[in-house]
């Protein structure tokens, strides 16, 4: 195959899975509505199919760049939100079982695509030489897998975020009536009507996992992330010496790097802290989400260091 | 304090006092929030630091700022923004980070150690574990508990079977909390190794011209060294000669590769070994190893006065103010010959082009091109006489002519010589390239390593494993028994529902003596 077939099939790929994406959203939003089993099927069948069209798309990058499609932001980003969509679809509804945040999950990776295929897009090329590393792989690598998992477990993070509140509004609201103690995750949605209180019509367990779930998820998914994280930055730092004689020293990427990780050990110990566990550990999960982006966007587009002729 | 009775009990009074504020905050600094509140503290303090331009990295914009923002830089200066990684207050954070992870490890050490040491403790009520399970087996009680010790053994529990062999305790997951001790120790170990290596070692750059042999020592650095605090000028001696430097490039301009390919002696001048030095692949002899960092060119240039040579020898041309978005490949070097022996002084400055068709091609097109390789290189020229001002301290690829007089200027191509009058004249030999190299030590980096991997390694266990405690007690049942099995973990509890009802059907076969 030549280079020139091999990236238009990339860029043909990737267009396939996009709209294969955004039709998966609708469908899973509308099974969040309605309940419809059959709109949770097409959107599980049409991720799956989005998905084997992205790993077209990467493989096919690859062949035409001549080496491994981790190169540049572009790269980076559509691998990231290829294991951002498999991370999903194996942990969440494959192990998990939870069959209703495949719409955020999804919105997320579409956001992801787009703002790669508009403002990071690149043409395939080879690499400089301070890039042309084993060490290098295997650092962006274990960087861009810990990431897609750090993703996921920042969007379950912010639902549970949403969810735990709805949760609380709706005890406050129930314990004049139902008294403390009572397991609200067994009383159906009830409704103040007149003074007198009358179980709504349809009852509904709400729109979103339990937040406990949603919780748990995001903390397995984080743990998950972070000796990958951890590991990432220790073959990052090998690489540094190998290119540059230095382990480490605190170039912005590096930095940011060691931010993030710093912030999700604190969340690691918050759960662990009383009084921290819960809302504030999924806060400090979160500030750790936006640090990952900065990590991942900001410092490469804007502030400049050694990492940026990675872009 | 006119009180005399005061005044007895004061030494007391302000002992206890000061015995009651360390125990504060060694308690304080022991606590889980301390920690993590110090955790994100320093985390803060690193975005500081990639926010502001820093020291040794960015001195360039921190100059800037000082000239465009005086105030802004002086406030900045003084609370240490520039200088994060190094300031009082980032190292009094980090280091009561430490003895905060001190103050916690060692209690969670000790009780780990008593905790491992000692065999799982019998339990009294099963019934009221949170999970509990009752089978019949047909076997009598005491082979129906051998047969489950196997069977718990078999899953990697600890098992200890107290009194009359008739129950068993257990649990499993030591691991949990022995890799996160392993992990918080390795922390230690990593900054004891970066101290050490980064304390006891140096970083410097060498500049080496094709053909020239250059001597690992204090000296030879030009400045451009940074020695640990506890480094002690140990030097290693070893002599660099490098015999060719390669640079390769696509056609489209980005660089294929660097290679210094050089000759390693050691102080005493004997052969320890011939090495290709390239980006990302260093070399290294007695310690000290040698990355590939830059390169320039170096014209071989002579100066004679009446026929006798007063210079002779390689300059090293630079580039320097390479404007953004510029390729370096298209701008033109410049060095400088500097005659101070000579009354009245003369200077020579140099621009010098590799690749002559660069220099045609902005003088006929207006168009830059890159200059990869040497092709028939040319250098233009300017001479000035009077006063080098060599006692200020400057660039030695700058010429300050304030005080001097243009002479002469023109064009020299390799191997050609010019006339600068006054008996002087300046020949261009030949072209040769320079290699730049980072020289350093660091004896802390295995250590380093050594701790990053522990750290891994106690990571994972530390975040995937869980601690759980099961109890089995048997009681004669007619012919058989009756097996009580009750149990709990201490973490991810709703996982542990499965495992224990698995571990339940296993118990049952073993102890009847079915299956594996
Ligand atoms: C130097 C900074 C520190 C870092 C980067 C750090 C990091 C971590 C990480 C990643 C974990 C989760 C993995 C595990 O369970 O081992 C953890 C757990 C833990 N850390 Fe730290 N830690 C630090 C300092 C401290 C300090 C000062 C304390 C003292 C309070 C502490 C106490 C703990 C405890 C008790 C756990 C276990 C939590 C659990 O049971 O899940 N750590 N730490």
């Amino acid at each position: 195959m030549s280079g020139g077939a091999a990236a238009r099939i990339s860029t043909d790929a990737f267009t396939v899975a996009f709209v294969a994406y955004l039709v998966a959203v609708l469908a899973a939003f509308h099974h969040l509505a309605f309940r419809r089993r059959s709109a949770w099927t097409l959107s599980i069948a049409l991720t799956g199919a989005g998905a084997l069209a992205h790993l077209v798309s990467v493989v096919a990058r690859g062949i035409a760049a001549g080496r491994i499609p981790l190169g540049n932001m572009y790269e980076y980003s559509l691998a990231l939100s290829l294991l951002v969509v498999l991370a999903y679809l194996g942990l969440v509804e494959w192990r998990a079982g939870v069959r209703t945040v495949g719409g955020f999950v999804l919105a997320f990776v579409l956001l992801t695509l787009a703002v790669a295929a508009l403002f990071l897009h690149v043409g395939p090329a080879p690499l400089v030489p301070a890039l042309n590393s084993y060490w290098r792989q295997v650092h962006v690598g274990s960087m861009i897998v810990s990431s897609a998992l750090l993703a996921l477990g920042g969007i379950l993070t912010i639902l549970y975020l949403v969810k735990e509140a709805g949760e609380r509004r709706r005890a406050a609201r129930l314990r004049p009536i139902a008294g403390a103690g009572v397991d609200l995750g067994t009383v159906p949605e009830l409704q103040l009507d007149g003074g007198t209180v009358t179980e709504a019509s349809v009852p509904r367990r709400g729109i979103l996992p339990p937040a406990e779930v949603l919780d748990r998820l995001a903390h397995r998914t984080i743990a998950f992330a972070f000796p990958i994280w951890t590991f990432g930055i220790i073959t990052g730092a090998i690489w540094a010496e190998r290119a540059w004689g230095r382990y480490w020293g605190w170039d912005p990427k590096e930095t940011w790097s060691f931010v993030t990780w710093v912030i999700f050990a604190g969340y690691l110990h918050a759960r662990a802290t009383a009084g921290w566990s819960g809302r504030r550990a999924a806060v400090i999960a979160l500030v750790g989400f936006v640090s990952l982006l900065v990590t991942y966007y900001a410092v490469n587009l804007w502030i400049v260091g050694l990492h940026s002729y990675a872009t | 304090m006119a009180d005399a009775r005061t005044h007895t009990v004061t030494p007391r009074w302000w002992a206890a006092s000061v015995g009651r504020s360390v125990a504060f905050v060694w308690r304080s600094l022991r606590s889980m929030r301390t920690a993590l509140v110090l955790l994100l503290l320093v985390g803060l303090g690193a975005v500081a630091g990639s926010l502001v331009p820093q020291v040794g990295v960015a001195d360039a914009r921190i100059a800037a700022t000082f000239r465009d923002h005086p105030l802004r830089a002086r406030i900045f200066d003084q609370l240490g923004l520039f200088d994060v990684y190094g300031s009082w207050w980032f190292t009094l954070l980090y280091t009561l980070l430490l003895v905060s992870l001190v103050a916690c490890i060692v209690p969670r050490t000790r009780a780990f150690v008593r905790n491992a040491l000692a065999k799982p403790a019998p339990a009294r009520d099963l019934g009221a574990m949170r999970h509990y399970a009752e089978v019949v087996v047909p076997v009598p009680p005491e082979r129906a508990i051998s047969g489950a010790r196997r069977a718990l053994r078999r899953r990697l529990f600890r098992v200890r079977a107290p009194g009359d062999g008739r129950a068993l305790a257990a649990d499993k997951g030591l691991a949990r909390e022995g890799g996160s001790l392993l992990f918080h120790w390795a922390i230690l170990l990593l900054l004891a190794g970066v101290a050490w290596g980064k304390g006891t070692g140096f970083s410097g750059q060498a500049v080496i011209v094709e053909g020239e042999t250059w001597t690992e020592a204090h000296a030879s650095y030009d400045g451009q060294i940074r020695e640990g605090r506890y480094f002690g000028e140990h030097h290693s001696g070893v002599q660099v000669r490098v015999d060719d430097f390669e640079a390769s490039y696509r056609m489209t301009g980005q660089p294929r590769d660097f290679v210094t390919r050089a000759t390693l002696f050691d102080q005493d001048g004997r052969l320890l070994d011939r090495v290709e030095i390239r980006v990302n692949h260093p070399a290294e002899a007695e310690g000290v190893r040698f990355y590939q960092f830059g390169y320039g060119w170096a014209p071989v240039i002579r100066v004679e006065r009446e026929g006798e040579a007063i210079f002779d020898g390689p300059v090293v041309c630079e580039q320097r103010d390479v404007p953004d978005g510029v390729s370096p490949l298209q701008v033109p070097w410049r060095c400088v010959v500097k005659l101070a022996s000579l009354r009245p002084q003369v200077g020579i400055a140099f621009e010098l082009w590799p690749d002559s068709r660069g220099l045609l091609s902005l003088l006929e097109t207006g168009q830059v091109m890159p200059m990869i390789v040497a092709y028939a290189p040319v250098m233009t020229w300017e001479a000035y006489e009077g006063d080098l001002r060599a006692e200020l301290v400057q660039s030695a690829s700058t010429l300050d002519t304030t005080a001097m007089r243009r002479i002469g200027s023109g064009v020299l191509g390799a191997g050609e010589t010019a006339d600068l009058g006054r008996g002087i004249t300046v020949s261009f030999l030949e072209l040769r390239r320079y290699t730049v190299l980072t020289v350093a030590r660091d004896r802390g980096m295995r250590i380093v390593l050594l701790a990053a991997i522990l750290m891994l390694i106690g990571l994972l266990p530390a975040l995937s494993s869980t601690r759980r405690k099961v109890w089995v007690s048997a009681e004669p049942d007619g012919a058989g028994a009756v097996l009580k099995v009750g149990g709990f973990a201490l973490q991810r509890g709703s996982r542990f529902e499965e495992e224990f009802a698995r571990l339940v059907r296993d118990l049952e076969r073993a102890a009847a003596g079915v299956g594996p």
